[in-house]
C-alpha cells in the first residue's frame, strides 16, 4: 500500500494558504490588500504573514511612499515549491486513500 | 462520517486555494472606464474639429484625456498589487498610445494628415492594441473589438466621404463606449461576488 502524503503544517492553516494562494498570482501584493482580500484582522494578518516569512515562504519589504509606510509580501521560490507540493498532496490524498 | 468530514475539509482547501489565485490574477480587468473615457474623448474632439474648426481641438482634447486616465489610473491602483499581466497590457497601451501620439502629432504638423490616413491608422492601433490584450485576458469580447477596428481600416483604405465617419463614429461607440460599460458591469458584479470569498480565509 503506498504510503500516503503529508499536509505542510506551515501551509495548512487556511488564513496561510490564502495568503500563500493569493501571493502566487502577483509579482508582490502590499499588506492593506492582502487585508482586504482575505478579510482578516491586522493582527491575526500580521501573525500568519511573520510564520510564513519565518518559514521562507515570503520575503517582507517596508518602505514609505509620499511620507506613508508600505508593507511589499513577495512569494519566495521556496513558496511556491512548497505550495506546489501541498496542492499535489491534496490531490493525492482526495485521489484515492481517503476514500478507499 | 470521519473520512467524509475530511474529505470536505480537503475540498474546501483546494476551493480555497483555486479561489484565491483567480482573484490574485483579476486585477486586470478593471479598466473599463479608460474606454469610456477615451471613448468620449474622440467625440469630444470629432465635435470641437467639426464645428469649431480648431487646430487646438484633437491636440488638447487627447492630452487633456491622456492626463485624466494617468492620474485616475494612479489613484485607483493605489494598494493593489503589481501583477505580469497587468505590467504587460499595461504596456501593450501605452506603447500604442505614444505610437499614435507621434504618428498623428507629425502627420498633422507636416500638413499630411486625412481622413483615410487617419481611421486606418486608428482602427491598426485600437486593433492590434485589443487583440493583443483579448489573447492575454482570453477575452473573446474584447477579440470582437479588434475585429470591428481591423474592418474600419480596410473600410478606411477603400470608403469614402459620410460612410467613412459614419463607420468610424459607430465602430468608436460600440469599441469604446458600450464595450467600457460592459467591462464596467462585469467588474462590479466580480465585486459583489467577491465578498462571498472574504472570510472563506477565516472560516
Amino acid at each position: 500500500m503506498p504510503e500516503l502524503p503529508e499536509l505542510n503544517p506551515v501551509i495548512h492553516g487556511k488564513l496561510r494558504l490564502a495568503l500563500l494562494s493569493l501571493l502566487v498570482g502577483v509579482e508582490e501584493a502590499e499588506f492593506t490588500w492582502l487585508r482586504t482580500k482575505t478579510g482578516s484582522t491586522d493582527g491575526n494578518l500580521g501573525a500568519q504573514l511573520q510564520k510564513l516569512e519565518e518559514a521562507g515562504y515570503v520575503t517582507v519589504e517596508k518602505r514609505f511612499v509620499q511620507r506613508k509606510p508600505q508593507t511589499l509580501y513577495r512569494m519566495t521560490e521556496a513558496g511556491r515549491t512548497a505550495l506546489s507540493e501541498y496542492v499535489q498532496a491534496l490531490k493525492e490524498l482526495l485521489g484515492g486513500a481517503i476514500g478507499a | 462520517m470521519a473520512e467524509n468530514f475530511e474529505r470536505q475539509e480537503l475540498n474546501d482547501r483546494l476551493s480555497l486555494i483555486e479561489s484565491m489565485i483567480a482573484e490574485g490574477r483579476r486585477t486586470t480587468e478593471s479598466w473599463g472606464w479608460t474606454f469610456v473615457l477615451w471613448g468620449v474623448a474622440y467625440y469630444i474632439a470629432i465635435a470641437w474639429a467639426t464645428v469649431g474648426h480648431s487646430y487646438w481641438a484633437w491636440p488638447v482634447t487627447m492630452i487633456a484625456a491622456c492626463v485624466a486616465t494617468v492620474v485616475v489610473s494612479a489613484v485607483k491602483s493605489r494598494n493593489r498589487p503589481r501583477t505580469k499581466m497587468r505590467h504587460a497590457i499595461g504596456s501593450i497601451w501605452a506603447a500604442a498610445g505614444i505610437s499614435m501620439f507621434l504618428l498623428f502629432m507629425s502627420l498633422g504638423i507636416s500638413g499630411r494628415l486625412d481622413q483615410h490616413i487617419m481611421m486606418a491608422a486608428v482602427g491598426a492601433m485600437l486593433g492590434t492594441a485589443n487583440a493583443a490584450s483579448s489573447m492575454i485576458l482570453k477575452w473573446k469580447m474584447q477579440f470582437a473589438c479588434a475585429l470591428v477596428w481591423w474592418a474600419l481600416t480596410v473600410f478606411a483604405c477603400f470608403g469614402k466621404g459620410n460612410a467613412l465617419t459614419i463607420a468610424f463614429l459607430a465602430a468608436l461607440f460600440f469599441c469604446q463606449i458600450v464595450f467600457g460599460i460592459y467591462a464596467m458591469i462585469c467588474d462590479a458584479r466580480r465585486r459583489r461576488m467577491q465578498g462571498g470569498i472574504q472570510g472563506a480565509a477565516n472560516a
